[in-house]
C-alpha cells in the first residue's frame, strides 16, 4: 500500500478576508505572468453584501483522488517530498481531466489550462524562497500555511 | 502583429439605439501614447469629434477605460468614467471621474480596455458582457431597484460578474448621480449616474475569464516589492484614519471601531485596501470611505445617523460629496449668515430643520427628505448644489446673498471647495473642467518632497494660508507638474489616493516617474523611461485642453475661480482642513501667473489655446490640423 506523505496546506479565514484578490493576482502573476484570475490557483469567492468572502483552492487532501485516478500517475501528478503537495508536472500531463473529475470538491480544484492543454492546481508555491507567495502578500493574514508538521 | 502585453486589446463600442455591439483594436488609439484611463477616453472622445451636445442627449458617449497597470498587484485597480458632465455648472463640461473596486480589473480580464456607450436604449437594459460574449439585456425588472438590490438581482444570473450600476437618482436624471460598483466604489463626480440613466442603461455587468499577458512578470514583482515591504511595517495610514468618522469625537469613532466594523475592504489586488465596512442593524451594510464620512462633524455625531446617511446616498445612488454635504452644508452655512431663516428652508425649501437648521425635526427626517427628493429627481435639490442655488436665488429674498455664499462654498464650475490653500492648486482649479480632488492633496502632501527633489519651488512659497509669505513667481511650474502627473495617474492607472503617500515614500526609486515608468516597461515590454511617460501626461493634459477649446470654447477668460476666491478670505467649511482660512488671491498676480503658466505650456498667452509648435512636438499634430480648421489654433 503507497504511503501518502503528509501534506502542508492553506488555510482561509473569511472573518479577516477583504476579497481584494492579492492572492489570485500574485498566483497568476508568479505560475504563469499573466493578469487575470482565470489562471490563479487561489479563488476568491465574492460576497459583497455580506463581507464574507469564500476561498476555493486545493486541500491538499491525506488521500488525494486526483493523484490515484491519474492514468500517469508519478508522472503527471507526483508528490513533493519538502512541502508535502501533490503538483502537476506540465511537461507530462496529457490535459485528459480525469483528476478534475476526481476532485471530491465543488468546484474542483484542479483546472485545465486550455492554451498548454494541461491540468493546473495549487502547488504551495513549492520551491520559492519564502513560502507560498500569496500568504506572503495577503494584506491581513488571512491565508495562512499550515506546514505538514502542524497539520 | 507582435504580442501585446499590458494592454487587454480591444475598445467595446455599444450603440445602444441600433442595439449594435462592435470591436475595434486599441491599437486604433495609439495607447502607447494614451496609455489607457483618461487618456485613452480623451483620445476616444476626440476621435468621436467632441460633440457639441448636452450631457443628457443620446450622442453623449459614455467612456469607461482601464489601464495598462489594472489589475497588477499594487494600487492600480482603477478605471476612469468620461463624459459630458450634468453635474459641471454653469456649462456641461467634457470630464471625468475615477473608480476603483472590481469591475476594472474584470473588464480588462474580460478583454477589453475601454467600452463606449452611446445612444439610448427605447426601453431600460442592461449591458452583460462576458468575455467575447455581449449583450444588450431587458432591465425592466431591475429598473427602479436601489443600487444594492439590483446588484444582488443580478447576481442571481450572474453570480461571479462584477457590476456597475445606477440608482433612482441616476434613472431620474439627477445631476449628482453615482455609478457605483458593489457598496462603496463611485465615479462619484460628474453625474455619470446620470448620463447612464438619460440613456435607459441600468447597469453593466462584466465578467472577464481571459488573461492579459505580462512581458517581464519576474520584474514586476521585483518591482512591487517594496509595496508589500512598506504595507508589513503597520497599519497604512489611510486605512487607519478612514477606519472611523474621521472628523467625529473619539467616543463616535470608538464605537464604530468596537460596535460596527466589520473588516477592511478595497480596490481589487491593491494591498492598501483603505475602506472598510460597517454594519449597523436596521441600518445596514456598506464600505466607506474619506467622504462617506464627512456628514458626521457638522450635523451629527450619532453613529446611527452618521451610517445612515452613507448607506442611503449609496443605495439611492447619490455622490456623497454633494448630497450629505454640499447642500446641508450651504443651509447651515446660510442659517448661521442670517442669509435664509428656518421659516424659509422649511416652508420655501421644503425642508425638515433639524437642531442645526434651528428646528426640532430629526436628523432622520431631514436626511430620508433630502435624499428621497434628490433620488427621485423632482426637487431642486436633484439638480445639485449650484442649480439648486441659482433656482432658489431667484425666488428668495436674500438670494443674491445665498449666491454669494455658494460662489465662496464652490470654488470653480459648480464642484465644492476642496483644499485651495496654495496657488499651484488654485491655478489647476482655474485651468481643470472639475474639481481635481486628489491632485488638490499632492500639492501639499507629496509634491514638496517630489519638487525639492526636481528643483522645483518650495510649497511654502505659494501657500495662501500667509499672505505676507506667498510668492506669486514659480507656482505655474508647480501646477503644470501635478497636473501632467495627474494625467498621467489617472490613465496608467495609479490610485491617487494612495500615491500620496507610496511614489514617495521611498523617493527617487518610488518617485512617480521613475518606479512607474519603470513597472509600465515592464508590463507592456514597451521602454517607457521617465522623459517617455512625463510626455505623456503633458500630452493628455494638452489633449483634454484642445477638447475644451474644440468643444467648450475655453479661452483663458474661463481660466478663472468664483470671484469670492479674489475678494475675501475663505474658511475652509469641511474635512481635514476645516477652519484653515486662506486668500484673498491678487487677481492681478494671478493673472500674470496665468501668462507665466501659458508660456511655460507652450500655449498662446492671449486665448490660453495650445500652439501648433506645442501639439507637434507632443505628436499631436492632427488635433492641431482640426484646431486650425476651426480657427482656434493661435
Amino acid at each position: 500500500m503507497l504511503e501518502v506523505p503528509k501534506s502542508g496546506v492553506l488555510v482561509h479565514d473569511p472573518d479577516v478576508c477583504a476579497g481584494c484578490g492579492v492572492c489570485e493576482v500574485m498566483c497568476s502573476l508568479y505560475h504563469e505572468g499573466v493578469l487575470g484570475t482565470a489562471l490563479a490557483r487561489s479563488h476568491i469567492v465574492r460576497h459583497p453584501f455580506t463581507a464574507k468572502h469564500g476561498h476555493n483552492i486545493c486541500r491538499q487532501c491525506s488521500s488525494p483522488s486526483c493523484y490515484f485516478a491519474c492514468p500517469l500517475k508519478d508522472k503527471a501528478i507526483c508528490f513533493d517530498g519538502t512541502i508535502g503537495t501533490t503538483y502537476i508536472d506540465e511537461d507530462e500531463c496529457t490535459g485528459c481531466g480525469i483528476c478534475i473529475d476526481a476532485c471530491p470538491f465543488d468546484p474542483p480544484r484542479i483546472k485545465i489550462n486550455a492554451e498548454k492543454n494541461v491540468a493546473f492546481k495549487c502547488d504551495l508555491c513549492k520551491g520559492r524562497e519564502g513560502g507560498p507567495i500569496c500568504v506572503e502578500y495577503c494584506p491581513f493574514q488571512a491565508l495562512k500555511f499550515v506546514s505538514k508538521d502542524e497539520r | 502583429m507582435a504580442k501585446s502585453y499590458g494592454w487587454a486589446g480591444k475598445v467595446l463600442q455599444v450603440d445602444l439605439a441600433n442595439e449594435i455591439v462592435n470591436k475595434v483594436p486599441t491599437s486604433d488609439y495609439r495607447p502607447e501614447e494614451f496609455i489607457g484611463g483618461v487618456g485613452l477616453n480623451a483620445k476616444i472622445f476626440w476621435e468621436l469629434g467632441c460633440p457639441k451636445v448636452n450631457a443628457f442627449d443620446p450622442a453623449n458617449p459614455l467612456i469607461i477605460s482601464v489601464g495598462p497597470l489594472t489589475g497588477t498587484y499594487g494600487p492600480f485597480g482603477r478605471g476612469e468614467v468620461c463624459s459630458i458632465s450634468p453635474q459641471c455648472y454653469p456649462d456641461e463640461l467634457f470630464t471625468y471621474s475615477g473608480f476603483g473596486g472590481m469591475f476594472p480589473a474584470e473588464m480588462k480580464y474580460a478583454g477589453y480596455d475601454g467600452i463606449v456607450i452611446l445612444g439610448k436604449a427605447e426601453k431600460p437594459v442592461y449591458l452583460s458582457i462576458h468575455d467575447e460574449d455581449v449583450e444588450i439585456k431587458n432591465a425592466n425588472d431591475l429598473w427602479g431597484l436601489e443600487t444594492f438590490e439590483a446588484q444582488k438581482v443580478l447576481m442571481n444570473d450572474e453570480p461571479e460578474a462584477s457590476i456597475l450600476v445606477i440608482g433612482p437618482a441616476g434613472e431620474n436624471l439627477s445631476r449628482i448621480a453615482v455609478i457605483l460598483n458593489e457598496t462603496k466604489f463611485a465615479a462619484g463626480q460628474g453625474g455619470f449616474g446620470a448620463v447612464m440613466g438619460s440613456k435607459n442603461l441600468k447597469a453593466i455587468a462584466v465578467r472577464g475569464t481571459g488573461v492579459v499577458a505580462v512581458a517581464k512578470p519576474d520584474k514586476v514583482l521585483e518591482l512591487t516589492k517594496p509595496i508589500i515591504e512598506e504595507n508589513k511595517k503597520g497599519v497604512p495610514l489611510l486605512r487607519a484614519m478612514f477606519r472611523t468618522p474621521y472628523m467625529a469625537p473619539q467616543e463616535t469613532k470608538d464605537i464604530f471601531a468596537r460596535k460596527y466594523f466589520k473588516k477592511h475592504y478595497g480596490c481589487y489586488g491593491c494591498p492598501l485596501q483603505c475602506h472598510s465596512i460597517h454594519y449597523i442593524p436596521g441600518i445596514g451594510l456598506s464600505g466607506v470611505s474619506c467622504a462617506n464620512w464627512l456628514w458626521s462633524p457638522k450635523f451629527s455625531i450619532d453613529p446611527k445617523e452618521v451610517w445612515e446617511a452613507n448607506v442611503l446616498s449609496q443605495r439611492l445612488g447619490i455622490n456623497t460629496f454633494e448630497g450629505i454635504i454640499g447642500l446641508p452644508l450651504l443651509l447651515a452655512l446660510s442659517l448661521e449668515a442670517g442669509i435664509l431663516t428656518r421659516k424659509e428652508i422649511e416652508e420655501d425649501i421644503g425642508l425638515p430643520t433639524p437642531k442645526w437648521l434651528g428646528g426640532t425635526a430629526t436628523n432622520h427626517e431631514f436626511l430620508t427628505l433630502l435624499l428621497h427628493k434628490i433620488a427621485n429627481g423632482e426637487s431642486p435639490y436633484a439638480e445639485g448644489t449650484p442649480r439648486f442655488t441659482e433656482y432658489f436665488g431667484k425666488k428668495l429674498m436674500s438670494g443674491e446673498k445665498l449666491v454669494n455664499l455658494y460662489k465662496e462654498l464652490y470654488t470653480a464650475r459648480g464642484y465644492a471647495f476642496h483644499h485651495v490653500d496654495n496657488l499651484g492648486s488654485a491655478l489647476h482649479w482655474a485651468t481643470d473642467t472639475r474639481d481635481p480632488v486628489d491632485s488638490c492633496h499632492e500639492y501639499k502632501n507629496s509634491a514638496p518632497e517630489a519638487m525639492e527633489h526636481f528643483g522645483l519651488p518650495p510649497y511654502d512659497n505659494y501657500q495662501i494660508i500667509d499672505l505676507s509669505k506667498t510668492v506669486y513667481q514659480g507656482a505655474e511650474r508647480v501646477t503644470a507638474w501635478v497636473q501632467d502627473n495627474q494625467c498621467l495617474k489617472n490613465s496608467l492607472p495609479v490610485c491617487e489616493f494612495w500615491s500620496l503617500i507610496t511614489s514617495f515614500y521611498n523617493p527617487p526609486e518610488m518617485d512617480l516617474r521613475i518606479f512607474e515608468s519603470r513597472l509600465l516597461s515592464a508590463v507592456t515590454g514597451l521602454d517607457m523611461d521617465v522623459g517617455k511617460i512625463a510626455k505623456a501626461g503633458e500630452r493628455i493634459w494638452n489633449l483634454r485642453r484642445a477638447i475644451m477649446v474644440k468643444r467648450e470654447n475655453r479661452t483663458r477668460e474661463n481660466d478663472t475661480l468664483n470671484e469670492p476666491y479674489f475678494k475675501k478670505a475663505i474658511t475652509c467649511p469641511a474635512g481635514s482642513a476645516t477652519g484653515l482660512v486662506n486668500g484673498p488671491i491678487d487677481k492681478a498676480k494671478f493673472e500674470a501667473l496665468k501668462d507665466r503658466y501659458y508660456e511655460l505650456r507652450g500655449w498662446d498667452v492671449n486665448t490660453g489655446w495650445p500652439t501648433r509648435a506645442k501639439l507637434e512636438e507632443l505628436g499631436l499634430k492632427d488635433v492641431a490640423d482640426e484646431l486650425a480648421s476651426i480657427g482656434k489654433l493661435p
